[in-house]
């Protein structure tokens, strides 16, 4: 079996050799040409005049685009269809692409762009979160709402309550590999693009709609990215239509990367947040109600922001089960830069609301906030009683949607599952928990990181220092796995076994460094019990494998190590049936192992039964396909079971603060994490420690700053802090939990994406600790807890000025 | 970036020949430079480079006195000054990254006189010389406000003459993104002169402060200046933190500098 | 335009060079290196990191022509004379020390250019040299790991307790 092996990256000594080829690395015919695009230097206002005429008379470009020069749609957003590629007339925030340039360098393309005289009427801009309140300014017409229980009577019962807000940051990407797209004119009209991109049905979709073409004049090719992390699930698409659109007017190949400076100003990032909160427990220290205003701030196009908003809300709970609860969700319509999705897709904004709340609590009460979470924490067991999916026909209303991206509208009705729970506690949006383990992996993370006596030790300490005050917080995480969006969970698979006995593979899964591709391919390798170096990886491709759901929610293994199980599985059973028929054996007992096919007493080698198979006139390609079973969500009331299962893990952080200066580092981490049965415990553990990085650095260093005429001043990294190799703690313990799924996954295993990004909350929250130290008020310390941050969170628990 | 002629001397003399023409400019290590010129800040016409003159390198000392050559990289000054000069030393040492290090010069740092710049504050705390090919500047007079200094058109950099001090110690708080100086302060002893000089803060560049230099001249010590605050006034507001943190900061990391002078 | 001519991973490579044209377009566009990877254009990243004349430089922030009759080396001459991989590489390999691999090459570099000043580096020491060297994936941690294993250095320890 090639599964639970701790196998390296597949392409690692592709990229240790400098082998490995992303888009920008595709050698490209000599007549290629470059574009950039050039932007808005306002926030809002009317273009009144634009004069491109310096741009043009520029060296080495060929044309200039405006919106009026598009053959076909102007518009590249996956949801709304309110984002043009360039504007038309109005500019909605900085950054926005008006005009694009072609030319015969990049260079050439970029340095034109600045040459542009555009005349603007500037309006009043919305950019901050109270701006667009106070304007009433948001996507879809009031806020969300999800209510459980009786908050009235939660209240009457409440011992200790706390009222506070938290601002939480936005992050931006910081994909190594920037934004690019590469497209090739073919035959009659057809198109070839690469794109760096999460999501190539998404970019077929919006090139064809560009080029006014159906989806299967466009093919989509993505080997790799350079890092993803949800910002090349929909930020691609301008890059591929302006490449597409060229590459269909002038006949020539068109290629287009953001440098890192575009790429930050014109790119979406996460959303940022702020949470208001008013929470109370009983005399016991159990949470009897709690109250959640999400303030989030999407930017100027509606992109993915409603189900962000939305898995926002999912998250409101994290682990904690909440018998009275409200959460009011604002999504807020400014004139920056659209948010988009980021690794957690507002969970992690969520559930920062929920462990500041219990953070906060903990300080009114004067106990360890560990004791209150512990004592919060969704019971352990229960089950769903066994039931059939009801399959209903979706609707074919609504076909003019851009139905694979998860800023789809739900047309019509989804499967209707009945899950009834038994014993088992619910989230506000009532589905049942009946999987949680963060008793347990709390437990044992505090057994073998000593939390009692670290505990210990940090007081100690900070009694007997005056400068340098430690914290420590250990935090739990439980995610939701599965599109919120029920009709993305299905993926497809295509395998063929040629006559040598070679694999080829090939999903709707993409490699952005998450090791999907190597995961994959040791399912495959085990369902033919043939060793890895059988099945060839190759990259992502429309014309192979259609309508595929993006790389993202942590879906990848799951929904394409299913698909591709299946295709396997397909091809075996007519290897199988042909080879009992040969040799007389029974079908059933036939097994593919150790590079053989067993059939009765024979041993036939897999290549010698693959040519068998072949010469018998067998088909040896297969497709594969899976769907989620059991799901089913109605984000409009805030019901149904939107997860097929939860993934857990759970952080302790230590961290030291200079009280003199703010200065803060993380001293040592240790991480438990629940990955299932691990299909590669070796990349699950790296994805488990990036996961954490990211998510410390999104909550301590990595600060967007905008100005106050909407221009984004942190847009490169030498002003944005992306955590370096020295700002990883000295003592980093991570270990997997072992825990198989109790809903059968491939192979038992859980997604790992996304849910260990969410760990680094226990780097503010121990920050937050080390802070409170200082003083008798509560900190209130703001995320990102920059030094400063830190600092002033010190003063207000010396002096109470407590916000 | 606009294109531009390249040139690269070997002698100072065919560089200041080179940087005769109109629109010339000196090129050092670049590390500075180059981001500037991608960003269209800077145009000019012809790039001197600095970096193959070999009469501009090393490190030497002579009597109390250590001399640079103004194309010394970070990365030698920083292995060069260990021994006898440790505050430079450490100061080289924390530029950048070390592939920054190993471009960037002492020299090409000078003449930028970026607010944010190290070396500077080591100009200032120990009263170095700036020798150029045509005379010599005291580090007082050199620094000219933001990105200024007193250096003519077409004038180079050949080297630094730093006396050294008895004890010296640079304490930086990092912008953490860039690394450079949030706020940086060096402070130097040389008998009963103490120079104290603080980079990073000021809306007009590096500076000296006066009322802790005069405070540590009698009493070299962290409680020396444990009383004195600086003022808010004149210092950078920015995104990356306010005028009175950075005060703050002068006053934290003077303190610091002081304690572990060497 | 000038001509230029280098030694690239112990080849005389002649190209065309612009005076702005930077180190790491005349790698990748002229002479076809594309494992050197630009990932910031600042200077920050470290994706582009190469030696010349044995030292570590990011080539996003060096002229070409500054390069003029230097030794160059890039990842792409690595690997040992028979192909197989030299032990930093093996070691990015085996330890896990890449996700998205596009820091690697730079990485790579960085740690090569480490490993020859310093043979046996503490792992605060391998922290500190990779400062300039970002990686958005790993958290770092194996590739600190890497380069402890690649300097011979037992690696069971490496920020445990």
């Amino acid at each position: 079996m090639s599964v639970a092996k701790p196998l390296p990256h597949d392409a690692a000594p592709l990229h240790v050799t400098g082998q490995a080829r992303y888009v920008d690395d595709i050698p490209t015919p000599a007549n290629t040409l470059h574009l950039a695009f050039g932007t808005s230097a306002h926030a809002r206002a009317s273009i009144t005049a634009l004069d491109l005429a310096a741009v043009r008379a520029a060296p080495g470009v060929i044309a200039v685009l405006t919106a009026d020069d598009l053959p076909a749609a102007n518009d590249v957003s996956p949801s709304a269809h309110d984002e043009p590629l360039l504007a038309e007339g109005e500019v909605y925030y900085i950054g926005q692409p008006i005009f694009l340039v072609v030319a015969t360098s990049h260079l050439a393309a970029r340095k034109a762009a600045r040459l542009a005289t555009v005349t603007y009427a500037e309006k009043p801009a919305l950019l901050t979160i109270d701006d667009a309140m106070a304007a009433n300014s948001r996507f879809e017409d009031g806020p969300r709402e999800y209510t459980r229980g009786d908050l009235a009577a939660g209240w009457a019962q409440a011992a200790t309550t706390v009222e506070g807000s938290i601002e939480l940051g936005g992050q931006e990407h910081f994909y190594l590999e920037g934004q690019a797209a590469l497209a090739l004119p073919q035959e009659g009209g057809d198109m070839v693009v690469h794109s760096s991109t999460q999501h190539p049905t998404e970019i077929q979709h919006k090139v064809a709609e560009a080029l006014g073409v159906p989806m299967n004049a466009v093919r989509v090719e993505i080997r790799r990215m350079g890092g993803g992390f949800g910002g090349k699930e929909s930020q691609g698409n301008a890059l591929a239509c302006a490449c597409a659109v060229v590459a269909r007017l002038t006949g020539r190949p068109a290629k287009m990367r953001y440098d890192r400076d575009d790429d930050m100003m014109i790119t979406g990032k996460r959303h940022d947040f702020r949470i208001d909160y008013r929470a109370g427990v009983d005399a016991q220290g159990k949470l009897v109600a709690v109250e959640f205003d999400q303030l989030c701030r999407c930017g100027w196009a509606q992109d993915l922001s409603l189900p962000v908003a939305d898995r926002a809300m999912l998250h409101a709970d994290n682990a904690y089960f909440i018998p009275a609860v409200r959460i009011t969700s604002h999504r807020l319509k400014t004139h920056t830069q659209s948010a988009t999705a980021y690794r957690g897709f507002g969970g992690p904004q969520g559930m920062v609301g929920i462990e500041r709340v219990m953070d906060h609590l903990a300080a009114e009460l004067g106990c360890d906030p560990l004791v209150l979470r512990q004592k919060n924490f969704y019971a352990s067991g229960g089950r769903y009683l066994e039931q059939e999916n009801e399959q209903v026909a979706p609707s074919t209303a609504g076909v003019e949607e851009d139905l694979t991206s998860r800023g789809a509208v739900a047309t019509g009705e989804p499967d209707k599952v009945v899950a009834v729970p038994v014993g088992a506690q619910t989230t506000p949006y009532g589905q049942a928990v009946v999987d949680s383990v963060a008793h347990e992996l709390v437990a044992a993370l505090c057994e073998k990181a000593d939390y009692a006596g670290r505990r210990a030790a940090v007081e100690r300490w900070n009694a007997e220092n005056a400068v340098l005050k430690r914290g420590l917080a250990l935090t739990p995480v439980k995610f939701g796995i599965s599109f919120t969006l029920t009709h993305l969970n299905q993926a497809g698979a295509l395998v063929h076994v040629y006559q040598d006995g070679s694999i080829h593979m090939n999903h709707g899964g993409t490699e952005m460094g998450q090791g999907l591709f190597q995961k994959v391919a040791q399912v495959a390798a085990s369902r033919f019990g043939v060793p890895l170096e059988r099945v060839k990886i190759t990259a992502t491709d429309t014309g192979k494998v259609p309508n595929t759901s993006a790389t993202a929610a942590s879906s990848g293994s799951d929904l394409n190590g299913m698909a591709v199980a299946a295709a396997c599985d397909e091809i075996k059973a007519r290897i199988a049936a042909f080879l009992a028929e040969v040799h007389q054996a029974d079908p059933a007992e036939v097994r593919f192992e150790g590079d053989a096919v067993l059939v009765g007493a024979d041993v036939i080698p897999w290549e010698k039964a693959v040519a068998e198979a072949y010469v018998g006139r067998v088909s040896l390609s297969a497709t594969g396909f899976y769907k989620t079973p059991s799901i089913s969500w109605d984000r409009i009331k805030g019901e149904g079971r939107p997860f097929f299962y939860f993934a857990y893990g759970a952080a302790l952080t230590e961290v030291v603060v200079d009280t003199l200066t703010g200065e803060n580092r993380m001293l040592r981490v240790d991480i438990l994490h629940d990955a299932g049965t691990s299909l590669n415990p070796a990349l699950d553990i790296g994805q488990v420690e990036g996961g954490f990085i990211q998510g410390a650095g999104w909550l301590t260093t990595e600060e967007l700053v905008w100005d106050n005429t909407g221009r984004l001043t942190t847009h490169a990294p030498s002003t944005y802090k992306i955590p370096a190799c020295s700002d990883r703690p000295p003592v980093f313990n991570v270990a997997l939990w072992p825990n198989a799924n109790r809903e059968p996954t491939i192979y038992r295993s859980k997604a790992v994406g996304e849910p260990p990004f969410m760990l680094g909350i226990s780097a503010l929250m121990a920050l937050s600790d080390a802070c409170a130290a200082c003083g008798p008020h509560y900190p209130a310390l703001e995320a990102p807890a920059t030094a400063e941050h830190v600092l002033e969170a010190i003063g207000r628990a010396r002096a109470g000025e407590s916000g | 970036m606009y294109d531009f002629d390249f040139e690269k001397p070997s002698t100072i003399d065919e560089a200041v020949a080179a940087l005769s023409s109109e629109g010339a400019q000196a090129l050092g290590g670049g590390q500075t430079l180059i981001p500037t010129l991608k960003q269209r800040l800077n145009m000019p016409e012809k790039l001197v480079s600095l970096t193959g003159i070999a009469e501009m390198k090393g490190v030497s000392s002579d009597g109390g006195t250590m001399k640079i050559g103004g194309g010394t990289t970070h990365g030698t000054v920083a292995k060069e000054a260990k021994g006898s000069f440790a505050g430079l030393a450490k100061l080289a040492s924390l530029i950048g990254d070390p592939a920054v290090r190993n471009r960037g010069t002492i020299g090409g740092s000078l003449a930028n006189n970026d607010p944010a710049a190290c070396y500077p504050s080591a100009c200032m705390a120990t009263g170095a010389t700036i020798r150029t090919n045509s005379r010599e500047i005291a580090a007082d007079d050199f620094f000219d406000g933001l990105f200024t200094t007193a250096l003519e058109e077409g004038e180079i950099i050949v080297g630094v003459d730093f006396p050294v001090p008895e004890a010296s110690d640079y304490q930086k708080f990092e912008q953490p993104a860039s690394r450079f100086p949030l706020v940086g302060v060096f402070v130097a002893k040389h008998g009963d002169r103490v120079g104290v000089a603080v980079t990073g803060a000021g809306e007009d560049g590096v500076f000296r402060w006066t009322e802790a230099e005069e405070a540590l001249a009698g009493n070299f010590s962290a409680d020396a200046v444990s009383g004195l605050s600086h003022s808010a006034d004149g210092l950078i507001s920015d995104l990356h933190g306010t005028a009175e943190y950075r005060a703050h900061l002068i006053g934290v990391l003077t303190k610091r500098a002081v304690a572990a002078a060497s | 335009m000038a001509t230029v001519t280098m030694t690239v991973n112990g080849k005389s490579r002649t190209g065309e060079a612009e005076g702005r044209t930077l180190l790491v377009s005349f790698l990748r566009e002229e002479l076809n290196l594309t494992g050197t990877h630009v990932g910031c254009d600042t200077s920050q990243c470290g994706a582009c990191v190469v030696h010349v004349n044995g030292e570590a430089v990011k080539a996003c922030t060096m002229f070409a022509q500054e390069a003029d009759g230097a030794e160059v080396s890039t990842i792409e001459g690595q690997a040992n004379a028979d192909g197989s991989l030299n032990t930093i590489q093996q070691a990015f390999q085996d330890h896990h020390g890449l996700q998205c691999g596009f820091c690697t090459p730079g990485m790579v570099m960085s740690a090569a250019a480490l490993l020859k000043d310093n043979p046996k580096p503490s792992e605060q020491e391998i922290r500190n040299y990779l400062q300039g060297n970002i990686c958005r994936c790993t958290g770092y941690h194996n590739i600190v790991k890497a380069i402890m294993a690649a300097s011979g250095q037992d690696v069971s320890a490496v920020a445990a307790e």
